[in-house]
């Protein structure tokens, strides 16, 4: 892989110095540093950096200023801003002027690395993810429908399409935020809902409520489980689960237009499920 | 339920609609619902976790997601609800929220969003995982658009 190019900014000669450290340690290459708006123009259209590092408060300018001219250069080049101040006002004039991330001084070098990590959107790094995460996310559902239930999953086919999915009767949605923001969908037939909830709960049930407490927090452990490992594996990703949503209907369909995903078919004891899983390879999510 | 969640949504309406060609946004019925919400047409869920964890889900029927993916593609016919209106919708339900996210951090509350997940269907019942649910009805241009909001 080759090394991403940054240009730092900084009035401070100090902080130059030690973010410049930072990035070199960590296999960055620092191709320029500016201390002016002046600067900031020529030094980032001569060298046309992937990132720039950049301080907010500077003498004759500021870090929002130079952010609008970095991007009028190239408005593919992420900017990170770094400063002493962070309060809710400055975030969100940071995210109005398209700024990527957003670190604190004193500079911490593991969360400035992580900031820059989260932020980079390489191609190749998604493509690993995506051969990556489902065998997790299938490890998690086996694991997850064995120790409820003491059975074993058989997972049938899968494949990963813009298909659209039609539901079977009950679809179970959980989103998924961090380095890349996506969502998993758990959907099975009402009756294979209520077989499997009666055996999760070691009793008979056919109250519609109890089934959709059951597969809610069913889909709620698959989905936070497969999280945590795939964090574990790479803490870049930064995922996180929202509470489980449960739609059921007549026709329900679900829509995968913006982005592909896995339809993953599993045969279980108490019927065929569909376990739907994508993430979108777009911006990263801010912070 | 607190209804301080209502104004970042209203506000990222007047933000966003005009942006793609409504003119005006007005306040519809608000209500806090017990229990389950049974909806017919089209339903968009995003996910949020930050400060706030829960689910934001924007519920609107077939026809009035069509006009409004018309109006998105510059005014293009819009006869079926197919890939392209839903990928409309999809962006501007991700914008909204985006925007709105926007507006809850200036109340010093900060959320990250998921990608929106897009569903359609008749008779559709939603169960969430909060006990309330805010439900905010925006008329933009007098399409209704029903926002319902389940955060703990």
């Amino acid at each position: 892989m080759t090394k991403k190019r940054v240009v730092v900014v900084d009035d401070s000669y100090f902080s130059i110095v030690l973010i410049k450290d930072i990035l070199e340690k960590n296999g960055f290459e620092v191709v320029g540093q500016a201390s002016s708006l002046e600067e900031v123009i020529s030094v980032v259209s001569d060298s046309k950096p992937d990132i720039v590092t950049m301080d907010v408060t500077m003498p004759d300018t500021d870090g929002f200023q130079c952010t609008k001219e970095v991007h009028k250069i190239d408005k593919n080049i992420k900017v990170i801003m770094i400063s002493a101040m962070m309060d809710e006002e400055m975030l969100k004039k940071a995210k109005e002027h398209n700024v990527d991330a957003y670190v604190q001084k004193p500079i911490d070098e593991d969360n400035l690395i992580l900031a820059i990590n989260r932020i980079m959107e390489d191609k190749e790094q998604f493509k690993t993810f995506q051969n990556l995460y489902l065998p997790v996310f299938k490890e998690a559902f086996a694991d997850a429908l064995n120790k409820m239930t003491k059975t074993i999953p058989n997972f049938i086919d899968e494949h990963l399409s813009n298909d659209l999915l039609k539901s079977k009767g009950i679809s179970v949605v959980v989103g998924i935020i961090g380095k890349y923001s996506g969502r998993m969908i758990l959907d099975m037939s009402i009756e294979t809902a209520t077989i499997l909830s009666s055996k999760a709960l070691r009793r008979e049930t056919n109250n519609s409520n109890e089934v959709m407490a059951v597969i809610g927090e069913f889909t709620n452990i698959v989905s936070g489980n497969a999280c945590s490992i795939l964090n574990r594996q790479n803490k870049v990703l930064g995922l996180r689960v929202s509470p489980p949503s449960i739609f059921s209907g007549d026709s329900l369909t679900v829509s995968s237009v913006k982005f592909k995903t896995f339809l993953v078919k599993i045969n279980t004891d108490f019927g065929e499920m569909v376990l739907n899983i994508g993430f979108s390879d777009g911006d990263a999510q801010w912070m | 339920m607190d209804v301080k969640y209502i104004n970042p949504f209203l506000t990222s309406f007047k933000n966003v609609m005009p942006q793609i060609g409504f003119e005006k946004v007005e306040k519809g019925k608000i209500n806090i619902n017990e229990g389950e919400l049974i909806t017919d047409g089209v339903l968009i869920i995003v996910g949020i976790v930050g400060d706030l964890k829960g689910n934001v889900i924007y519920s609107l029927t077939t026809e009035d997601a069509k006009k409004i993916a018309s109006k998105m593609m510059m005014g293009m016919e819009v006869a079926e609800f197919d890939e392209m209106a839903q990928s409309a919708i999809s962006e501007l339900s991700n914008m909204l929220t985006a925007n709105a996210s926007i507006e809850f951090s200036i109340m010093d509350i900060n959320i990250n969003i998921s990608t929106p997940t897009l569903m359609y269907g008749s008779n559709i019942k939603t169960k969430f995982n909060t006990p309330k649910l805010l439900c905010i009805e925006l008329l933009v241009d007098n399409i209704p658009i029903e926002i319902n909001i389940a955060i703990n």
